[in-house]
């Protein structure tokens, strides 16, 4: 089987990748990369575990297939941090408790930057909207949206 | 993980698209936001030798005002379509049925084509190769019979659009373009009215245009659904007025929105459209809701959503 050559913006660096054309981005970030932030849930893009930034928006990793993607824009959970200093989100849900289990954590806050990057004043239907997206099985929400909600004011905005 | 192994093609222009589903004889499978795509391959129900990526054909993603009639590309996205003027301002069912879609992370992948040429579901189909080879396969996987209703010859697979019912109320019309022709139908005559092949589509076929009347519209649309996110409708109602008619399209409850037409959405005429869709729907516990429940539930979906809609005009 051929394979396919890709280019990517990941992390902010430049990767040139050689991957099989029936791999998923999920499968090349953990397998390929060891980049094991974004979880292997469903694997069937129901529940948002493996939730990356593609070029800025939220996106299932684990039903977009690598070779799709030459020219993107890749963010995952693992570029938030500058160094060891937590992005405003992250510190959000370390302050709110939005965390139980973790399993999800990394989802919904890639999912909760793609919205405070596109809109850096939600309103709390419109966090709701966004966090839907992703399945939680343990907090219940509350405090993933009362994280979200702190981070929509220390947020700073894309530049 | 996607065991069956393929070929990965970008076509620039749709000529391309299809003249590489000829170069391979038909065992290709073209791509959109993959949304449907790649679950059905990892769930081994497409095993094709080649993926063919639709998304860097640009003039398959622009909508377009015509004048008469407003030009979707089928490769537009759910999300930026939702906020799209044109939709918002002329068709507020599709706009409800666009924000009724899934969820917002899928909506910013998947496309209105994709949502339209998404294959029929069933709680006995969607399920991993091991699973339904312990059970036999059904008819839809080349099979003898149904597995959801036992011995049945008939597939009852339902098609979970959300916005082929809204496009149906808005009398949409769509382009084929294929090996030997470009042709343009109806919506609802893409539809065999079989679940297990749920389109009348030649093979090579690519759906190149979404094309809806320029009308002003009010509208509106429902669903049930276990979660409030996320999940394909187990149940919809689209209904659009337009010009002095009303069109009401019940989905998710066969291979196909049926859609009536009323002149006055008076109560009885509420009552009469639903009659004529309930005589032709069966559904069977093939879902995660009790087949009478969602069939009980068509009079009240309809009836809530017409009533709103209604209201909302005065």
């Amino acid at each position: 089987m051929e394979r396919f050559k890709v280019k990517l913006q990941l992390n902010g660096e430049a990767v040139e990748l050689d991957v099989n054309p029936s791999e998923t981005l999920l499968e090349t970030l953990r397998d390929r990369l060891e980049l094991t932030g974004a979880k292997d849930g469903c694997g069937l893009g129901a529940c948002g575990s493996c939730t990356v930034l593609l070029n800025g928006l939220p996106t299932r990793s684990c039903i977009v297939l690598t070779a799709e993607l030459d020219g993107s824009e890749v963010s995952t959970i693992e570029s938030l941090a500058d160094g060891t200093k937590p992005a405003p989100v992250q510190e959000s849900f370390m302050e709110k408790g939005a965390v139980q289990c973790g399993f999800c954590t990394p989802g919904m806050i890639l999912t909760a930057k793609g919205l405070l990057d596109r809109n850096s004043r939600p309103t709390k239907e419109e966090i709701i909207r966004s966090i839907s997206s992703n399945l939680c099985r343990c907090t219940g929400y509350k405090k993933i949206v009362e994280a979200v909600e702190a981070a929509s004011s220390t947020e700073t905005p894309k530049t | 993980m996607i065991t069956s192994k393929f070929e990965f093609r970008s076509p620039k222009d749709v000529e391309e698209a299809v003249r590489l589903y000829r170069e391979f004889q038909g065992e290709a499978v073209y791509l959109s936001g993959g949304t449907d795509l790649v679950p059905r391959m990892k769930l081994g129900l497409e095993k094709p030798k080649a993926v063919i990526d639709l998304k860097r054909i640009v003039p398959l993603t622009t909508v377009e005002d015509q004048g008469d009639w407003i030009r979707i590309g089928p490769l537009a996205r759910i999300f930026d379509l939702k906020q799209n003027d044109l939709v918002g301002d002329y068709f507020p069912a599709l706009e409800a049925s666009l924000e009724a879609t899934s969820c917002e992370s899928l909506q910013m992948r998947g496309t209105i084509g994709g949502n339209l040429l998404q294959n029929s579901r069933c709680l006995f189909y969607n399920q991993s190769e091991f699973w339904r080879r312990s059970k036999g396969f059904c008819l839809k996987m080349g099979g003898e019979s149904c597995n959801a209703v036992p011995g049945a010859k008939t597939c009852f697979a339902n098609y979970c659009s959300d916005n082929a019912p809204a496009l149906c109320t808005l009398s949409a019309e769509i382009e084929l373009s294929g090996p030997d022709e470009v042709r343009r139908l109806n919506l609802e005559e893409l539809y065999t009215n079989k679940a297990d092949k749920p389109f009348d589509l030649q093979p090579g076929e690519i759906l190149t245009a979404i094309f809806v009347p320029k009308k002003k519209s009010i509208g509106g649309y429902e669903k049930l659904r276990v979660r409030g996110a996320i999940d394909y409708p187990l149940l919809s109602a689209a209904f659009s007025f337009v010009d002095g008619t009303g069109k009401l399209a019940i989905g998710a409850v066969g291979p196909k929105p049926y859609v009536v037409e009323m002149k006055q959405p008076s109560h009885d005429a509420i009552g009469e459209a639903v009659e004529v869709v309930l005589k032709q729907v069966r559904p069977v516990g093939n879902t995660v809701l009790d087949p009478d429940y969602r069939k009980r539930m068509i009079p009240v979906l309809a009836g809530r959503l017409i009533n709103k809609v209604m209201e909302g005009a005065k």
